[in-house]
């Protein structure tokens, strides 16, 4: 089997995002999702300078949370003929826009906005705190243990990577401090205090070695965005950023995870690079899943910008700050700028390929990692990259 | 003690919690290539074939990794606990989860072995203690 079907290849760059919407991110949006979501997708049709009578395609993933594209479509009066209701977390949430992709590519649909709107903090707790377990067969093996939560299973994987490769408490500090410091640049984010590495290491624990201040934020919010041809694209007011690569997958990991230092990441990279005929060395900017600080540590290493182990030396390093090689998390990610579940993540690449994201810009950026939860709990995740025209 | 969540068998795992209960630790051994799987489920991911049998292992492993747990992710759970991820010796890839029964606390890649307790009337769990206690 080729690395990547030819038809694949030819797919490359010929979709584009052509608009972003956000709501503001709050602890209580006071609002219900389907409000939520709503608003995000008009207010990233407006960026795109389309109108809700150009829409023919709505695209989401949810775990039962949030509104359906089904409920959407008629809220809005949308004449929708292609919709997507992913069932799945953050794994799924750039899965989404691909196949966003690959349907107007396809000619099924002309202009989709893909959507999510969450409220994780006032309604559904993605954290895990005060609300029942997951109903998914492999949870009978870990609840009764108390182990129910994502930071719990985290964490687990993190102390598997600091014995074995020595990674430290203080290389996660370095992260959740860099993306603070990318949060206090942006308007947009949650948290926009600065942090030390001293104040991380005085957070309180929520599962050892994770602390607070490794968790990402739970919030209430929508993110939208709006893919079309690229063709289609170039008639719109905004600067063209185009869908370079999109993959989705994990490889043939086994059920029970027989390396917790590895992520079905490490499977999908090779593919997506190979899509958009660019390796990590031509990456600008990446804006990596951040559920917890250690997912983007693994991430550096299973998408190829420093060899597995050192992803923590890495980060501590400097090289993911701003004028860093690898500038990471530049909107201050799930950490510090709030959790829309990874579609805020694509966003913010679009913003820093426009060459829009203000004090926080990352000079001439013009190639973009976006990424989603990298394969942990169950291997499959899902990518992007994306590229200024 | 009461658990909040306990153990949900389906239809894959009903046996292997049975047999959980009479402190014996199988998993499933592929009929046609001989692989070893756990948790139990239908089809050999190696071969992509159902018949298979159970396998009574020596419930034994070493440690993976492990947390200390502070937040109060389990309603009546508060206290701090400590949940271990165990690499099973007799299945090669296999980690499992399950409390740390020991005073002190794990160390990176010792042996371990499997605790058999009735938690409550039908229900056991298999937690882990250290190998040379
Ligand atoms: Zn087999």
């Amino acid at each position: 089997m080729t690395l990547v079907p030819k038809r694949l290849l030819e797919l490359r760059d010929r979709t584009a995002i052509a608009g972003i919407g956000y709501t503001p991110f709050t602890k209580d949006s006071g609002v219900s999702t389907l409000t939520l979501a709503c608003r995000a997708v008009l207010a990233a049709l407006e960026d795109a300078g389309l109108t809700p009578d150009d829409v023919d395609g709505l695209a989401t993933h949810r775990v039962g949370d949030s509104a359906a594209p089904s409920l959407v479509a008629p809220a809005l009066g949308l004449d929708v003929t292609w919709h997507l209701d992913q069932f799945g977390g953050g794994s799924v949430s750039h899965a989404v826009v691909g196949q966003a992709a690959l349907a107007v590519a396809a000619g099924v649909a002309d202009t989709v906005v893909c959507y999510r709107a969450i409220n994780a903090r006032s309604e559904f707790r993605m954290g895990g705190t005060g609300r029942g377990v997951p109903v998914s067969p492999e949870v009978q093996y870990q609840a009764p243990y108390g182990l129910v939560a994502p930071a719990q299973h985290f964490a687990l994987y993190a102390r598997a990577h600091m014995l074995r490769y020595g990674t430290r408490p203080e290389h996660f500090g370095h992260l959740a401090v860099t993306q603070r410091a990318n949060a206090v640049k942006n308007p947009r984010a949650l948290m926009r205090t600065p942090i030390t590495l001293d104040d991380y290491l005085a957070s309180r624990w929520i599962a050892e070695p994770f602390r607070l201040l490794d968790c990402c934020l739970e919030t209430d919010g929508a993110c939208a965005v709006v893919v079309t041809t690229a063709e289609r694209a170039r008639a719109l007011r905004r600067p063209r950023v185009l869908i370079s690569a999109a993959a989705w997958g994990g490889g043939t990991s086994h059920l029970s995870c027989d390396d917790p230092t590895v992520t079905g990441a490490a499977a999908l990279a090779p593919r997506l690079y190979a899509q958009a005929g660019l390796g990590p060395g031509d990456i600008d900017v990446a804006e990596l899943y951040d559920c917890f600080t250690y997912s983007v540590i693994v991430q550096l290493e299973d998408y190829g910008f420093c060899p597995k182990g050192e992803g923590g030396p890495y980060a501590a390093s400097g090289a993911i700050g701003p004028g860093g090689e690898l500038p990471v998390n530049t909107h201050g990610g799930f950490l510090s700028e709030g959790y829309v579940h990874g579609l805020n993540h694509v966003a913010e690449a679009v913003s820093q390929l426009r060459g829009e994201a203000g004090d926080r810009q990352v000079p001439g950026a013009e190639v973009a990692l976006s990424t989603a939860q990298p394969g942990y709990i169950l291997p499959a995740t899902s990518a992007l990259i994306l590229r200024r025209a | 003690m009461t658990l909040a969540y306990p153990p949900q068998p389906d239809r894959d795992s009903a046996p292997w919690w049975a047999r959980a209960g009479r402190r014996e630790f199988a998993v499933q051994e592929c009929d046609s290539c001989g692989t070893l799987r756990f948790p139990p489920r239908a089809f050999c991911a190696a071969c992509r074939r159902e018949a298979w049998h159970w396998r009574r292992i020596a419930p034994e492993g070493t440690v993976e990794s492990w947390i200390v747990n502070h937040q109060p992710f389990v309603p009546g759970r508060r206290d701090p606990y400590l949940v271990v991820m165990a690499r099973l010796t007799a299945v090669p890839g296999c980690l499992v989860h399950g409390n740390w029964r020991a005073a002190r606390p794990p160390k990176h890649l010792e042996p371990v072995v499997a605790v058999f307790t009735e938690v409550e009337a039908e229900v056991t769990l298999v937690d882990w203690t250290p190998a040379d206690v």
